[in-house]
C-alpha cells in the first residue's frame, strides 16, 4: 500500500518534474544575429542538446540599443536570465547592484589574463564571464599592394607612408580614414606609448594630453601621412565608419582600411578579396601595434528567473571547445591564459604582434578613458583632419576638457 | 445643460492613456532632471546643477540654434515643395492620385532604413550622388555632401524634405479639395493667370490646411533625431549636433540620465513655446484673411 | 443670324480651336514636368532596389548602373533568416488594434472637446498638446516599469496600447478640428429626439468622421510598421514580434552591409506598400482632410 502510494507520489512528481523541467532561457545578446552570427545559432543547438530541459530563447538588440531595452527590464526586477555585458555595462550595471557575483572558484576565472579580470570585476565580484579580446588594427588588400610592388603588409610609419606613395602613384586609393574611426585607431597607436603612462592617469586628468609628447606627435604623424598621399583628409574627415567606409575596402577599391576584427568574417565571404589583417603602423614598435579590445562578456543579473540554467550556460562557453567556436567565426583572441586555441584566420601580422609583446588594450574598451571621451575623440579628430592647419593643442585641449567634465 | 457635464466621460478614456504614458513620464524625467542619476541604481539630488551647466555651455545653447535653424529650413523647404507639388496636381487630376501615393512612399520607408540609403547615395566614395553628377557632365558641381560642416546640415535636411513632401502634399491637395469648385471657375472666367488665381483665390482659403502642415511639420522636425543621427552622428564636429542628438548621447552614449532629462525638459518647452506661437500666429492670420 | 454674326462665330471658333491646341500642348508639357518630378522623387527608393541585388563590387564599382543580374542570393538569405510570414502578420494584427484603440479613444475625446469651450476643455486640449510634443525616449523606462506592474508585459494588448497612445494626441487633435466643422443643427434635431449622448456621437457623428479616419490609419500604419523601440523593449516572444524586429536584426553593431540589409529591408516594406497601394484611393481620397477642415 504504502509502496504504491510512494510510487505513485514518485511517479506524479516525476510528470510534475519533467513538465517544469522544460526551462526558458532568457538569453539578450548583440550578438548572433544575421549581420553578426558569432557561431551563437550553432552553439545554441550543442548546448540544448547537452541540456535537453533547457531552450534557449535568444534576443538580438545591438549594442546602441540594449542601453534603452534591458535597464528597465533590470529594475522592475524582470531581467533577461543572460545578458551581455561589455565593461562600461559591469560598471554601470553592477555598480548599481543588478549583477550577480558568478564567485572566484571557477576554473575560468583562475584563468583570465589579469589584464581582462580588472574590467569584469567590481568591488571583488566576478560580474561577468567575458569571452573574447577582438583585435583592431589595419586592414590591408594584398592584391593591390602587389599592384604598386610591395608584398608585406606595412607595419611601421615608413613602410605605410611608402606603401601609400607607391599606390597613390599607380592611382589607386591608398586607405581609409574616417575622423570617427579609423582616425582614433592610428592616432591611439601612436598616442599610446605602451612603455609609458597608463592610459588610465589621462583618463583621470592627473596627465594633460596636451602637454604629452606622444600624442603631439601622433597629430604631426598623420599630417605625414597625408603628404605622403594616403588620403584626402577633407574627403575622408567625416567618412561614415560603418557603412560606407567597409563597403569600399570589401569592394577592393582601397588598399587599406584601420578596423577592427570583426569585418574579418564578412571580407573573407567576398570573392576575389585577398586581404590580411595586420597591426597599425607605430612609431613605437617595428612589428606595429595591436589594439586589443576587450570584448563582451555574459553576465547572470540580480533577479533572473531561471539563475541555475544561467549559470549551466556560462560553464557551457567555459569549456575550450565551445568557446573556440566562438572564437573562430569571431575571429577573435581568447581572454584565458593557457587555452589552445587556434588563432584567428587572415590575421598573421596581427597575431605575429602579439606574440612579440607590442600590443596594448585598447583604454575606451577597458574604461580607462570614460566614454564622454570616446565622442570627442571622434569630433576632434574629424575636425582636426578638416582642419591640418590648426594647431595639436586646439585638439589636446578638448580632450581634457572632456576628461575635466567627465570628473 | 446636464449632457454638456456628461459629456466629459467621453474624455476619461484618451485622458487616462495620455497620463500613463505622457504626464506621468515628463513629470518623472521633470524630477530627474534635478538629479545625477545614470538611469540604473541611485539617484542623487543636485538641485539646479544641470540647467546651471547646459546655460553655462555654448555648446547646448550652439545645439538649440542647430536645431531651430535646421526645423525652419526643413519646415520651410518642406511646405513650399508640398504646396507645389500640391496647387500643380491639383490642376492635372489625372495624374493626381498616382503622383500623390507615389510622393507619399518615401514616408513609409523606416528612417532607419532611409538614413542608409541616403549614407550611400551621399558617400564620396563613388556615391550615387556625385557619379550622377559626373555622369551627366555636371561633375563641378560634386560635393563631400555629409563631409563639408558647410553643407552638411542642408544634405541632411533634404533628406527629410524628400522624405515627407508627399505628406504636406497630401495636407495641402486636401485643402485644395476643399475649396468651393466654383471659385476656381469663376477666376477662369475672369482670365486670370493660374498663378493669379493661385496666390490671390486658393492660398487665402487655404489657410487651415497651412497651419496645420505647419505645425505639424514643426514639432516633427524640432524632435527629430534619427535622420541626422545615422547620416552624421551630429557631425561632422558638431555642425549638425541638435538637442535631440545631445540628449540621445547623453542617454545612451554615457548614461547621464539626469543631465538628459534637464535637456529633455528644456526641449519640450521649446517644442511647446514654438506651437503655442506658430498657433497663434497661424491662426489669427486665418482669422484676419 | 446675319453673315456678319457667322463669320464671327467662325473667327472665335477658330482662335478657341489655337487656344484649345496652346491649352493641350501646355497641359502636356505639365503632366511630362510633374511626372519627372516625380520619378526623380522616386529614384533614391529605385536606388536602393538596385542596391538589394547587387554584389558588394557592384556597388561600389558601379553605383548607378542596372545590377548586372538579378542576384536573388541576397533575397533567399534574408527570407531564409525573416520568420516573415508570421511577422508580418503580427504587423498587420497590430496596426488593426492599434487603429481601433486610437479611432475610438480619439474621437470620443474629440467630442467635448469640439462642443463645450471651457476652461477645462481647454486644460485637456494643453495637455493633449504635451503628448505630440514629448520625444518618444523619454517615456521608455516609464513605461516600461507600469507595464510591468500591469502584467501587460509581452502581451499584444501591451503593444497595442503602447503604440495607440503614441498617436492618440495626434487624434484628438484632427478629430476635434474636424467635429468641430460639423453643423451643430444635426445634433439639435437628434437631441429633439431624447436621444443621448451617446447615441448622438454613435449614430450623428461616428458616421462622419472617416476621412480623419482614414488619415489616422495610415498613420498608424507607418508607425507600426516601422518602429522597433517598443516591441524590442516590450515583447519578448518571437512570435509576437513584428516584421521591423525581422529587418533590424541585419542592422549591426558595427555598421551594415547593404547587400544584406537592403534585400530584407524592401522585403519588409513591401506588405505595408502593397497595403498602401491597395487602398491608396481609399486612404488618401480623404487623408488628412479631417486635419483641414
Amino acid at each position: 500500500m504504502n509502496k504504491t502510494l510512494v510510487a505513485a507520489a514518485a511517479i506524479l512528481v516525476g510528470i510534475g518534474g519533467s513538465a517544469q523541467a522544460m526551462t526558458d532561457l532568457d538569453v539578450v545578446a548583440w550578438k548572433g544575429n544575421v549581420a553578426q552570427p558569432a557561431g551563437l545559432p550553432e552553439l545554441i543547438k550543442r548546448f540544448e542538446e547537452q541540456n535537453p530541459d533547457i531552450k534557449v530563447d535568444l534576443s538580438y538588440v545591438s549594442r546602441k540599443d540594449v542601453d534603452k531595452v534591458v535597464p528597465p527590464r533590470l529594475q522592475s526586477g524582470n531581467p533577461p536570465d543572460v545578458t551581455m555585458v561589455d565593461a562600461s555595462l559591469v560598471a554601470l550595471w553592477g555598480g548599481a547592484g543588478f549583477l550577480s557575483d558568478l564567485g572566484e572558484d571557477h576554473d575560468w576565472y583562475k584563468k583570465m589574463l589579469p589584464s581582462v579580470k580588472k574590467v569584469m570585476t567590481l568591488d571583488g565580484k566576478v560580474l561577468a564571464y567575458p569571452l573574447e579580446i577582438v583585435g583592431m588594427g589595419n586592414f590591408v588588400n594584398m592584391d593591390l599592394l602587389k599592384k604598386a610592388g610591395i608584398d608585406k603588409a606595412p607595419v611601421t610609419i615608413d613602410e605605410l607612408k611608402t606603401a601609400c606613395t607607391a599606390l597613390a602613384d599607380k592611382g589607386i586609393s591608398p586607405m581609409i580614414f574616417s575622423g570617427g574611426f579609423s582616425a582614433m585607431l592610428y592616432v591611439g597607436a601612436n598616442g599610446i606609448n605602451p612603455k609609458g603612462p597608463s592610459p588610465a592617469e589621462f583618463g583621470n586628468g592627473d596627465l594633460k594630453f596636451a602637454d604629452d609628447p606622444n600624442y603631439n606627435a601622433a597629430l604631426d604623424s598623420v599630417r605625414d601621412l597625408v603628404a605622403a598621399k594616403c588620403f584626402d583628409p577633407k574627403l575622408q574627415a567625416a567618412l561614415d565608419p560603418w557603412a560606407t567606409a567597409p563597403q569600399a575596402f570589401r569592394s577592393g577599391t582601397v588598399a587599406m582600411l584601420p578596423h577592427g576584427a570583426w569585418n574579418i568574417s564578412d571580407f573573407a565571404k567576398v570573392d576575389g578579396l585577398n586581404f590580411e589583417f595586420a597591426p597599425m603602423p607605430s612609431s613605437f614598435s617595428k612589428d606595429g601595434l595591436a589594439l586589443d579590445l576587450v570584448g563582451p562578456g555574459w553576465a547572470i543579473p540580480k533577479d533572473a528567473a531561471h539563475a541555475e540554467a544561467a549559470r549551466k550556460w556560462i560553464e557551457f562557453f567555459a569549456k575550450p571547445e565551445n568557446l573556440n567556436v566562438f572564437l573562430s567565426v569571431e575571429n577573435a583572441y581568447s581572454p584565458y591564459s593557457g587555452d589552445a586555441t587556434p588563432p584567428p584566420k587572415f590575421s598573421g601580422p596581427y597575431t605575429a604582434a602579439r606574440k612579440a609583446g607590442d600590443s596594448i588594450l585598447w583604454p575606451f574598451s577597458n574604461e580607462e578613458f570614460p566614454k564622454q571621451l570616446q565622442s570627442e575623440w571622434e569630433n576632434s579628430l574629424t575636425g582636426f583632419l578638416l582642419n591640418l592647419d590648426k594647431p595639436n593643442k586646439d585638439t589636446l585641449d578638448r580632450w581634457d576638457e572632456s576628461v575635466e567634465d567627465n570628473l | 445643460m446636464r449632457h454638456r457635464k456628461t459629456l466629459y466621460l467621453f474624455i476619461i478614456p484618451a485622458l487616462l492613456v495620455i497620463g500613463v504614458f505622457f504626464v506621468y513620464p515628463i513629470i518623472l524625467t521633470f524630477n530627474m532632471s534635478f538629479t545625477r542619476f545614470q538611469g540604473i541604481g541611485k539617484a542623487t539630488q543636485v538641485g539646479l546643477k544641470n540647467y546651471d551647466r547646459i546655460f553655462s555651455r555654448d555648446r547646448y545653447l550652439e545645439a538649440a540654434w542647430v536645431t531651430v535653424f535646421y526645423t525652419v529650413i526643413v519646415v520651410t523647404a518642406m511646405n513650399l515643395s508640398g504646396l507645389f507639388f500640391a496647387a500643380i496636381l491639383h490642376r492635372l487630376p489625372m495624374i493626381r492620385n498616382f503622383s500623390r501615393a507615389a510622393l507619399y512612399t518615401p514616408s513609409m520607408i523606416s528612417f532607419v532604413v532611409v538614413a542608409y540609403v541616403w549614407q550611400f547615395l551621399y558617400s564620396p566614395l563613388n556615391g550615387g550622388i556625385n557619379v550622377a553628377l559626373t555622369k551627366l557632365g555636371l561633375g563641378a558641381f560634386t560635393q563631400n555632401w555629409l563631409g563639408d560642416p558647410n553643407i552638411a546640415i542642408f544634405s541632411v535636411a533634404f533628406t527629410q524634405v524628400w522624405m515627407f513632401t508627399g505628406f504636406t502634399c497630401a495636407i495641402y491637395l486636401a485643402g485644395f479639395a476643399g475649396i468651393p469648385e466654383e471659385i476656381g471657375e469663376a477666376g477662369r472666367l475672369e482670365g486670370a493667370s493660374s498663378w493669379q488665381r493661385f496666390r490671390y483665390l486658393e492660398l487665402p482659403l487655404l489657410g487651415p490646411a497651412i497651419t496645420v502642415a505647419v505645425m505639424l511639420t514643426t514639432i516633427g522636425t524640432l524632435k527629430t533625431f534619427e535622420l541626422p543621427y545615422i547620416l552624421t552622428k551630429g557631425g561632422p564636429d558638431g555642425a549638425t549636433r541638435m538637442l535631440s542628438i545631445e540628449i540621445i548621447n547623453n542617454l545612451f552614449g554615457q548614461y547621464k540620465f539626469g543631465f538628459a532629462s534637464a535637456l529633455s525638459i528644456l526641449m519640450l518647452i521649446l517644442v511647446l513655446f514654438v506651437a503655442f506661437i506658430q498657433n497663434r500666429v497661424l491662426r489669427d492670420r486665418e482669422n484676419t484673411q | 443670324m446675319s453673315a456678319a454674326d457667322t463669320s464671327t462665330v467662325k473667327k472665335t471658333g477658330r482662335k478657341f480651336d489655337a487656344n484649345l491646341l496652346r491649352r493641350r500642348v501646355k497641359l502636356s508639357l505639365a503632366h511630362g514636368f510633374v511626372l519627372t518630378l516625380v520619378v526623380i522623387m522616386l529614384l533614391p527608393l529605385v536606388y536602393m532596389v538596385m542596391m538589394s541585388f547587387k554584389t558588394s563590387t557592384e556597388i561600389a564599382q558601379n553605383p548607378l548602373g542596372l545590377p548586372k543580374s538579378l542576384y536573388w542570393g541576397n533575397y533567399m538569405e534574408a527570407l531564409s533568416s525573416m520568420g516573415y510570414v508570421r511577422s508580418v502578420l503580427n504587423s498587420l494584427f497590430v496596426t488593426l488594434s492599434v487603429i481601433v484603440v486610437v479611432v475610438f479613444a480619439g474621437a470620443m475625446a474629440a467630442y467635448p472637446l469640439a462642443r463645450i469651450k471651457s476652461r477645462a476643455s481647454q486644460l485637456i486640449v494643453m495637455i493633449m498638446a504635451l503628448g505630440l510634443a514629448t520625444p518618444n525616449f523619454v517615456t521608455i523606462t516609464p513605461i516600461y516599469v507600469i507595464f510591468r506592474e500591469l502584467g501587460l508585459l509581452d502581451t499584444y494588448l501591451g503593444i497595442v496600447l503602447a503604440f495607440a497612445a503614441l498617436k492618440l494626441p495626434l487624434a484628438v487633435f484632427f478629430y476635434t478640428g474636424f467635429i468641430a466643422a460639423i453643423p451643430i443643427e444635426l445634433e439639435e434635431a437628434a437631441r429633439l429626439d431624447n436621444c443621448n449622448n451617446w447615441q448622438i456621437f454613435w449614430h450623428v457623428i461616428r458616421p462622419l468622421l472617416a476621412p480623419v479616419t482614414a488619415t489616422l490609419s495610415l498613420f498608424v500604419m507607418i508607425m507600426v510598421w516601422n518602429d522597433f523601440i517598443y516591441p524590442l523593449l516590450l515583447l519578448t516572444d518571437k512570435n509576437k514580434l513584428t516584421v521591423m524586429i525581422s529587418v533590424y536584426k541585419f542592422v549591426g553593431n558595427t555598421g551594415i552591409d547593404p547587400t544584406k540589409l537592403f534585400p530584407a529591408a524592401v522585403l519588409g516594406s513591401i506588405p505595408l506598400l502593397l497595403l498602401f497601394a491597395v487602398f491608396q484611393r481609399k486612404i488618401m481620397s480623404g487623408a488628412t482632410a479631417g486635419a483641414v477642415k
